[in-house]
């Protein structure tokens, strides 16, 4: 799965969470600062993340008494939007699941209920991604300032889901029309889009406003015919009986 | 914290350079994880019933009344906490004594996680809805008891006291076990409950709300018939059921698919020896396995195991088919089937008895959570019964036919194309995979053209072969 075993990761986090360490929680500082490391450079490590969340204090009740500041609300949504630019996969609902029930459904009276609010709208964000609503998710992401907020601290967020965006497009299509591209890489014009994608994605386009993806694997739906693969060994207790009864 | 086997790692030296809060941090963490009621009197007491230890170790394995009151429940606690204390901690080394039975180690597991579940749902159901003030009194002042960190720390601790992670990976290597079972794992009582701990704590995981670390648990443990808990059918089962749950929670529905069919199809050939008391829960954990293959097969539509199939369409054949129908429809019997098929989730934490609305159940939040691929998914069936009638169509005609805007209707159909894509195990731990295309339908688009191809399938003889040969032969 995307982003569960990055190779990135150094030693020092893969014992932290292959042991029982990943309970300490002073593990939490290590793990905390490979995350902002994470938001810095382009990779994600959902594991890692998802052990770093279960030392929040959502999860040791009493730590946060002790010490409130010791996971931040935006250490929650960090790891929230790092596991979205990982779509589609079960990264984000991975990632949810292990928050508690009370931040997942904002109650009047609960008492975080920033956090529950920025969850539910990551949600928004992270359902449309799922959905494949490109064009959607650029005009949620553009409506509410808090969007900028919370995914300020994760360096080239945009540029992160348009490169996504665009290689699953990649997978799908072999010819796109130039502005359907340009409202689901949320461009402003498409000389942007043109830019982009022959820039970074290498394909072309032509006169008509028409981009043209290569020929892969994925984009060509080829026929095939998927036959039973028959070997000697399937026959193995057949052909030993066959043996025992006549001997 | 009296010596209590320094299995969880927060209970370790604190190193020297840490400030006074961190201290403070860490002993209210050890408060958390310490086993209440086991002072040093208990433990002298313990010592001496010796022979009472026998008595005590088939009681562990007792269920507990469905209707035990309160304090029977903190009772039981204190006793699980009493007897682990003193197998892990015995100051002789290993306690030197037999598993009563060899279900036995499972017995104790399973009923200590058994409780620990009815423990937290009813705790919540008291906190949400009311109870006697006493009863709520006790629950608000003991917020550790049957803690998870405490279920957890014994899980641990006997895993790690009987070296049993160390033993399994030395019988994969092809070696003596016993070379490296150390002083505990080299005798039967702590082998088998290091060895039950571990189907324990993918279980624990998967109730807590972490399915990929409730695989990971299983890393030493190879799923087949000559594992060991094999040997015990409720084991065997209990643990097919969490790593299938497990495997649709992280959507790898072929996975899923696999390892329910596997021990329904085991159980199923297996029913006639089974005509106990095991069977009856069995029986309802059958029930609840159909209903989560119905689920997966609707994501993943492939052809199962014929008994399955019949058995599936008994059960749920009304419901089968609206979950493969797909559309708004389909949706609350995925909610009725997955209230009906999931394990009972537990919440982390105690919950909050000065807001009683506050506490949500966590099955909701599960339940929402999956949901929302449910919802991301729900077109599909009904898009690719349209596209498996043509080799080319256009996407604004197709739109037409599904009354939609030819924009959403592109995004269902790249929703439906990424979905193909999915991760299957082929060799290794259980959460390594190969993404491969599981579908027979696959397209393309060019524009506003889309290419269908559809995969043909050649017929499957071996299997109907082989099963036809061995009846002649019997």
């Amino acid at each position: 799965m995307n982003g569960e075993d990055p190779q990135e990761r150094p030693e020092q986090i893969r014992n932290i969470i292959n042991g029982l360490e990943r309970y300490n929680p002073q593990a939490a500082d290590i793990l905390e600062a490979y995350l902002t490391q994470q938001c810095e450079e382009k990779f994600t490590d959902c594991a890692s993340n998802r052990a770093l969340l279960k030392l929040s204090p959502a999860h040791i009740p009493n730590s946060y008494q002790l010490n409130p500041d010791r996971i931040k609300d935006e250490v929650i949504t960090n790891i929230l939007v790092k596991a979205m630019t990982q779509f589609p996969s079960a990264q984000f609902d991975l990632a949810l699941h292990l928050l508690l029930p009370s931040h997942t459904s904002a109650g009047p009276n609960s008492p975080s209920s920033d956090l529950a609010e920025a969850i539910s709208k990551l949600r928004v964000l992270n359902a449309q991604l799922e959905g494949a609503q490109y064009a959607k998710f650029w005009e949620t992401l553009a409506s509410d300032d808090i969007y900028a907020d919370l995914t300020a601290d994760i360096r080239g967020f945009e540029e992160t889901i348009r490169v996504r965006i665009a290689a699953l497009v990649g997978q799908a299509f072999r010819e796109i029309q130039a502005s359907v591209l340009e409202s689901w890489l949320g461009f402003r014009s498409v000389d942007e889009v043109k830019k982009f994608v022959v820039e970074t994605c290498g394909w072309t386009v032509d006169d008509a406003g028409v981009v043209h993806v290569p020929k892969n694997p994925d984009n060509e739906a080829k026929k095939m015919e998927i036959r039973e693969d028959v070997s000697i060994d399937m026959f193995s207790k057949v052909i030993r009986r066959s043996w025992e009864d006549s001997a | 914290m009296s010596s209590y086997q320094n299995g969880v790692a927060p209970a370790r030296a604190i190193e020297d350079d840490s400030d006074v809060e961190e201290e403070a941090l860490v002993a209210d963490y050890k408060e958390q994880v310490q086993y209440e009621g086991v002072d040093e009197l208990d433990q002298a007491a313990l010592a001496q019933q010796a022979d009472d230890l026998q008595a005590q170790l088939v009681a562990a394995a007792q269920p507990l009344d469905f209707q035990a009151s309160l304090e029977t429940k903190f009772r039981s606690y204190d006793n699980y906490c009493g007897l682990f204390h003193y197998i892990l901690n015995s100051e002789s080394g290993p306690v030197d004594i037999e598993p009563p039975t060899y279900y036995w180690a499972w017995d104790v597991i399973d009923e200590f996680i058994y409780q620990f579940n009815t423990f937290s749902s009813y705790r919540l159901r008291i906190a949400r809805q009311g109870g006697p003030e006493e009863e709520v009194q006790i629950l608000r002042e003991n917020p550790n008891t049957w803690g998870c960190y405490s279920v957890l720390n014994v899980l641990y601790s006997l895993i790690q006291k009987s070296q049993i992670t160390e033993q399994l990976a030395a019988m994969r290597r092809g070696e003596d076990p016993m070379a490296v079972a150390g002083p505990y794992g080299s005798r039967n009582l702590y082998r088998m409950l290091g060895y039950f701990s571990i189907i324990g704590l993918l279980r624990v995981h998967c109730l807590l709300g972490d399915f990929s670390l409730a695989l990971k648990t299983l890393d030493d443990i190879e799923l087949n018939k000559k594992a060991m808990f094999a040997r015990v059918m409720a084991a065997h089962f209990t643990t097919y059921y969490y790593v299938g749950f497990s495997y649709m929670m992280m959507r790898r529905y072929a996975d899923a698919i696999r390892m329910f069919s596997h021990i329904l199809v085991y159980v199923s050939r297996t029913k006639n020896f089974q005509k106990n008391s095991q069977y009856d829960s069995i029986s309802k954990k059958n029930d609840q396995m159909l209903a989560l293959i119905a689920m997966c097969v609707a994501f993943h539509p492939t052809r199962l195991d014929d008994t399955i199939h019949t058995a599936l369409r008994e059960k749920y054949g009304e419901q089968l088919l609206k979950l493969q129908r797909g559309g708004p429809e389909s949706l609350p019997v995925f909610e009725e089937l997955f209230r009906l098929s999931c394990p009972k989730f537990i919440s982390p934490v105690p919950p909050d008895f000065d807001h009683p609305e506050a506490n949500v159940d966590p099955i909701e939040h599960h339940l929402s959570i999956f949901m929302e691929e449910v919802k991301t998914n729900m077109w599909s069936p009904t898009v690719k019964s349209y596209l498996k009638l043509y080799t080319t169509m256009d996407l604004k005609k197709l739109a037409g036919f599904l009354d939609v805007n030819p924009e959403e209707l592109r995004s269902m159909l790249l929703v439906g194309k990424q979905r193909t894509k999915q991760l299957r195990w082929t060799d290794g731990s259980l959460l390594e995979g190969e993404l491969v295309n599981i579908s027979d339908l696959d397209y393309a688009l060019q524009g506003d053209i889309i290419h269908i191809s559809e995969a043909k399938m050649g017929r499957k003889l071996v299997d109907w072969y082989l099963r036809n040969l061995a009846r002649t032969y019997a």
